[in-house]
């Protein structure tokens, strides 16, 4: 048992750990935060990526040990949303999950630009990739504001998605380059959201 | 995973020291991409890990006064990628860009890469075809090695298990008028299937100084095709036909074609290709 303290979305969390531990698994099951998916744990698929003091990583390729006093921002970190839980799931609810915004209680405003317009551009049918996808985009865009879609194709090459044929993911990337690029001008950096909310 | 003793040293000696203490059972893990795939299957089972992160020295490139390029064991390949380098040195950052992918490139580093001894990585190749010296620490001192005292002949890595890679020591970037690096992956995160690097000086004159003709991945440890390359000493860049000096590279590498298994002919179709890739773009890039 070894003792680390990291800092997840802003809030420190610490606790006595198993070396083993990676941080994939410090994230859902010390953080209790499930947003950061367990696809393949062998660094393939991509679903587990977040960012370590501004850097993506593949959180089941890390130890919680090696980021020990570092700053992690995980999916749930990109959008401080105001969600509502769902507390019976049931299928009315499910049926819902058509406009999955509206029946989490959410708004398209507290949504991150590159969330955004993957809600816009339908850029996901099971989500399960989603968060890695979001996460990896995000941090190529802060690195390129202004992207070709070859550029992004390259970026999330190491993010496996089974449903969409990834066209749709490269439209989200390109419409969330365009509005970032906007939001940078305007110094507001959820403008763009609002831009997309608002179409 | 099996269970481990985990070490954050803050130098590179008390890294050395922990790891005589606890050797052989004891490894470095420097970002751990490689290392902690093979603890998950159980193929590595180290007692206890040595990380080297915390040890600053050990990262970070720079050229020193006699104008060789100086690459921490640590310095990962996507500070690499954003590092600013002059001359052929530009090719290492190009490299380093190419290969696995984004999050991977964030922890990936250098040194893991040779030390992981898997000749199908880029880093072998790199070293190997530029002849970079390769520096350790162990509790008997320093130590320079070539590359091919650093690679076994038959694969994997000759240093000791109390032995730390600490820097690779580029050659200045005058030493190259170009290097150009090809490969062939199946996927884009993929290792590579058969990779070729020619390092090459022109003179003034157009004729060729200096001729490194590399191919990686085909054999245990990267291989230097000597002959081929030594025959293109002195000549006029110009004159020289790739496909012709492609072919005599794949036949010195895998032996004159016989009786090749399916595997090896892809292999000899592949360093065909991307010798006279590789040896095309260095000639007009150091032309130009």
């Amino acid at each position: 048992m070894q003792d680390v303290t990291i800092t997840i979305n802003g809030t420190d969390v610490t606790a006595g750990i198993d070396e083993r531990t990676l941080l994939l698994e410090y994230i859902r099951d010390v953080a209790g935060l499930t947003g950061t998916h367990n696809g393949c744990l062998e660094a393939r698929c991509g679903c587990c990526s977040v960012e370590v003091d501004g850097d993506i990583v593949k959180s089941c390729n890390v130890l919680a040990l090696q980021v020990n006093g570092k700053s992690v921002t995980t999916i749930e970190g990109l959008s401080p949303q105001r969600l509502r839980p769902i507390v019976h799931l049931t299928s009315q609810s499910l049926a819902g999950m058509y406009q999955p915004l509206e029946v989490l209680g959410a708004d398209a405003n507290d949504l991150h630009p590159v969330q955004a317009a993957f809600h816009k551009c339908h850029a996901l049918q099971c989500g399960f990739c989603t968060p890695g996808m979001v996460m990896v985009l995000k941090n190529y865009l802060e690195e390129n504001p202004e992207p070709t879609r070859d550029d992004l194709r390259t970026a999330i090459a190491g993010n496996l998605c089974r449903c969409t044929g990834y066209q749709h993911i490269i439209d989200a990337g390109m419409q969330a380059a365009e509005q970032l690029r906007a939001a940078r001008t305007a110094a507001d950096p959820y403008l763009c959201a609002a831009v997309v909310g608002d179409a | 995973m099996k269970p481990f003793t985990f070490f954050t040293p803050n130098d590179s000696d008390e890294a050395v020291r922990l790891l005589d203490q606890y050797s052989p059972g004891a490894r470095i893990i420097a970002g751990g991409q490689t290392l902690l795939l093979a603890m998950k299957t159980r193929t590595e089972r180290p007692a206890v890990l040595v990380s080297l992160a915390g040890i600053s020295n050990l990262s970070g490139a720079a050229t020193d006064v006699s104008g060789q390029l100086v690459v921490g064991a640590t310095t990962t390949y996507a500070a690499l990628t954003h590092a600013v380098f002059s001359g052929w040195h530009r090719e290492i950052s190009v490299m380093a860009g190419n290969l696995a992918d984004r999050p991977v490139r964030t922890m990936g580093t250098i040194g893991g890469a040779l030390c992981s001894g898997d000749p199908c990585f880029d880093m072998p190749t790199l070293v190997m075809g530029v002849g970079a010296q390769i520096e350790t620490l162990s509790p008997a001192g320093v130590r320079t090695l070539t590359p091919e005292e650093f690679f076994g002949v038959g694969g994997g890595i000759t240093i000791a298990s109390n032995e730390i890679l600490t820097s690779i020591r580029f050659p200045s970037a005058d030493v190259f008028t170009a290097v150009a690096f090809e490969k062939f992956r199946q996927r884009t995160f993929d290792t590579a299937v058969v990779s070729a690097l020619c390092a090459t000086r022109i003179d003034t004159d157009g004729a060729v100084v200096e001729m490194r003709l590399t191919i990686g991945a085909a054999t245990p440890t990267p291989t230097r095709a000597i002959n081929s390359a030594r025959e293109l000493i002195g000549r006029p860049a110009a004159d020289i036909d790739p496909v012709a000096v492609a072919v005599a590279v794949a036949h010195e590498v895998l032996g004159e074609p016989g009786t090749d298994s399916e595997l090896v002919q892809y292999q000899r179709e592949l360093i065909k290709a991307l010798t006279r890739k590789a040896l095309s773009r260095a000639l007009t890039t150091s032309r130009s």
